[in-house]
């Protein structure tokens, strides 16, 4: 497998970002370039991305970049394509968004390019937490997980954005991990030749915020979709697919234990049995939803 | 061509004649009759713009600067709470140093709900670094709004512009504007220019962190584009005489009966047609008095300003908006760039309307009241019949 990744080239990313050592959102954005090529604009809305790329004029990424205020990315976006489309340029507008500026601050504004179906990409870099800020909660964090203000650890479940989104019949819906780069590659690609509006949300494990060692990233995103706690599916004109990755959840027994999952992380060194309980419901609810739409 | 139509009519074929691209439009009021305006134009077949109907203001600034930032000409309009609620936005957008003109129809910003005119949402936007024209007629939102695109894209200004004008008042009241050709704008209008297009073959990124030295110098340079703008502004204003010879836009402000007058009053915006029926009265029985017309809030014309009204006895200066605690925001304007005596008068906030009559008494008592040396700071006025309205207060009533 890693043989076809070092094939796959990218000048998404140009050395010299200001990224923490094991970034999850610096490996997205490599396989953002592997799978899209050149013709893209990015709209970063504030978030760690923003300031992974640097200090101006400079630019850490190699796609031209609007940078702009939490809530506009979406907004932004849409004008973007339709100045392209008036000007006959084939250009991917992707909009590159934290879970912070998808789930909470910014939703209004994802929902309504979702429901007149702009044409761009709306890429969700999701580490469960304001991790730019010092890492606070989002809507986006799981149950259980302590933040830099939930120090006792969220009391309420991660929004469900995958749901929600599907609940807005985009024709183009995936979910990721950087665990996965090959599937989330594919998934771009996919995404690419469809028009419209075209939602992915990608798991970015994040080890600042997460508290796991900067090596282990890739594992942890690998660990979180080995235990069903993040699914790998796509979803294309309302069809669901479950990814190879993911099959194995279909069917409790088969699943990874949750333990192996939340045991690397120092987020959920609070958990108590009851919160542990929490989350695996919260994964069989996550499954059985997905199972019922097949 | 002469057609009787309304201010948000006359913006709307304003936007077509500049053959805008995108429109971001969400709907409030006063302002909604533009942006159903340009949907009807756009149902009819009659523009070619892009006509995005957004969730919010905050996303029709939005959509608006993504656009402009990726090479179309585009425009919004919004009032109030929706200025408000694209606060924000708006200066990303001057921080973007992007042309884009914008339309508001100004209107009381709550609590309470209030839905009529005051200037004072319009007003709160001095600092963002915008261009900010007010008309006083329908026919000046047509023709400052069609400047507004070529003064705002002009390369020695590139910076977003936006034309004030009194909600209701001069928005739903159609009288006779004076239209000019597609012919002649496109003359007045060049293809659009701006600093930079964000695409793959520019390469341009915009917006990220930047050091403070190059944050203050960025935000200087918007400052200094906009004082310098004052000679575009005349320059274009000039030129829009060939579009319509009616119309005055040789200097950036407006001087009424000046010249010889002894006392002067200062408005801004639809009102200060009542304010000039009020001066004739007076000039009439014999009061020495003229009318100064703000039409730029920013560049602010001080040059202008001095010149026309250095020389005064006494200056009285007409607030349709409020900083509370403070004063009326022209007044402070005008207090910082005139030493002359000088009486602030608050009124006509939230819809209370001032007639002739009303400015009328107000400028005769400004008159002996300056004359017997006794000038006040800042007033509230209240028409006769709202004087008597009893404020019920929760702490009136203890
Ligand atoms: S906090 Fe996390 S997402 Fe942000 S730069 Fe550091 S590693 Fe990357």
């Amino acid at each position: 497998m890693s043989l076809g990744l070092r094939d796959l080239r990218s000048e998404s990313l140009l050395p010299g970002t200001s990224a923490c050592p094991g970034c999850p959102e610096n490996m997205a954005m490599r396989m953002v370039g592997m799978s899209l090529g050149k013709d893209v604009v990015m709209v970063v809305v504030a978030g760690c991305s923003s300031v992974i790329q640097g200090i101006g004029p400079k630019n850490a990424y190699g796609y031209p970049v609007l940078n702009i205020a939490f809530a506009a990315g979406p907004a932004a976006a849409s004008g973007m394509w339709r100045a392209f489309k008036q000007r006959n340029k084939n250009v991917t507008v992707v909009v590159w968004a934290g879970d912070g500026g998808t789930a909470d601050i910014g939703f209004a504004s994802l929902s309504g390019a979702a429901e007149r179906n702009e044409d761009f990409i709306y890429l969700c870099v999701d580490n469960e937490a304001y991790m730019n800020s010092g890492g606070q909660r989002s809507g986006s964090t799981p149950h259980g997980a302590v933040t830099s203000t939930t120090p006792e650890g969220k009391k309420e479940n991660k929004k469900e954005l995958l749901f929600i989104m599907l609940d807005h019949n985009v024709p183009y819906l995936a979910t990721a991990s950087v665990g996965y780069p090959h599937d989330l590659i594919d998934k771009l690609r996919v995404a690419k030749e469809i028009q419209g509006f075209r939602y992915v949300q990608v798991l970015t494990p994040d080890p600042y915020g997460w508290l796991f060692d900067p090596s282990k990233t890739a594992e942890v995103g690998k660990l979180a979709v080995q235990t069903c706690y993040w699914p790998l599916i796509e979803v294309i004109d309302r069809k669901v697919k479950i990814s190879n990755e993911s099959l194995h959840c279909l069917k409790k027994e088969t699943r990874r234990p949750l333990k192996d999952f939340l045991s690397v992380q120092g987020r959920y060194k609070k958990l108590s049995e009851k919160d542990y309980q929490e989350l695996e419901n919260y994964v069989d609810d996550l499954w059985e939803r997905i199972i019922s739409m097949l | 061509m002469m057609k009787v139509i309304s201010g948000n009519e006359a913006v709307a074929l304003a936007v077509k004649l500049a053959r805008v691209g995108v429109v971001g439009i969400y709907p409030i009021t006063p302002q909604t009759t533009i942006i159903e305006e340009l949907a009807e134009m756009k149902a009819r077949g009659e523009i070619s713009t892009d006509v995005v109907r957004v969730e919010s203001e905050h996303s029709a600034m939005g959509v608006t600067l993504g656009a402009a930032v990726s090479g179309v000409r585009a425009f919004t309009a919004t009032s109030s709470q929706g200025l408000l609620y694209m606060h924000e936005m708006i200066w990303w957008a001057a921080g973007s140093r992007a042309p884009i003109v914008m339309v508001v129809a100004t209107r009381a910003v709550g609590a309470p709900w209030n839905i009529w005119n005051e200037n004072t949402d319009f007003m709160s936007e001095r600092d963002s670094g915008w261009i900010m024209s007010f008309a006083s007629s329908p026919q000046e939102a047509l023709d400052l709004t069609i400047q507004a695109f070529r003064i705002s894209e002009d390369p020695r200004v590139f910076t977003p512009m936006m034309v004030g004008m009194d909600g209701f008042i001069l928005s739903h009241t159609k009288t006779n504007v004076y239209i000019p050709s597609q012919e002649e704008v496109d003359q007045f209008i060049p293809p659009r220019r701006q600093p930079y297009v964000i695409d793959p073959e520019t390469k341009e990124s915009m917006g990220n962190i930047f050091q403070p030295y190059h944050y203050m110098k960025l935000r200087q340079s918007i400052h200094d584009a906009i004082n310098e703008s004052k000679e575009v502004i005349t320059e274009v204003g000039r030129e829009y005489e060939k579009l319509n010879p009616l119309t005055d836009y040789k200097t950036l402000n407006v001087s009424y009966k000046l010249e010889d007058a002894d006392f002067a009053v200062v408005t801004m915006g639809a009102w200060s047609l009542d304010a000039m029926e009020a001066v004739d009265r007076l000039r009439d029985r014999g009061v020495n008095v003229g009318l100064y017309r703000v039409r730029y809030v920013r560049p602010w014309a001080e040059e202008e300003i001095i010149q026309n009204l250095g020389d005064k006895k006494a200056i009285l200066v007409f607030d349709r908006a409020t900083s509370l605690g403070r004063a009326g925001p022209l007044y402070l304007e005008m207090k910082a760039t005139l030493d002359n005596p000088m009486k602030g008068v608050i009124a006509g906030l939230g819809g209370v309307s001032m007639g002739k009559k009303d400015f009328y008494e107000v400028i005769s008592r400004f008159v002996e009241e300056s004359k017997e040396g006794r000038l006040k700071g800042v007033e509230w006025y209240y028409p006769r019949e709202v004087k008597e309205v009893e404020l019920g207060t929760p702490r009136s009533s203890i």
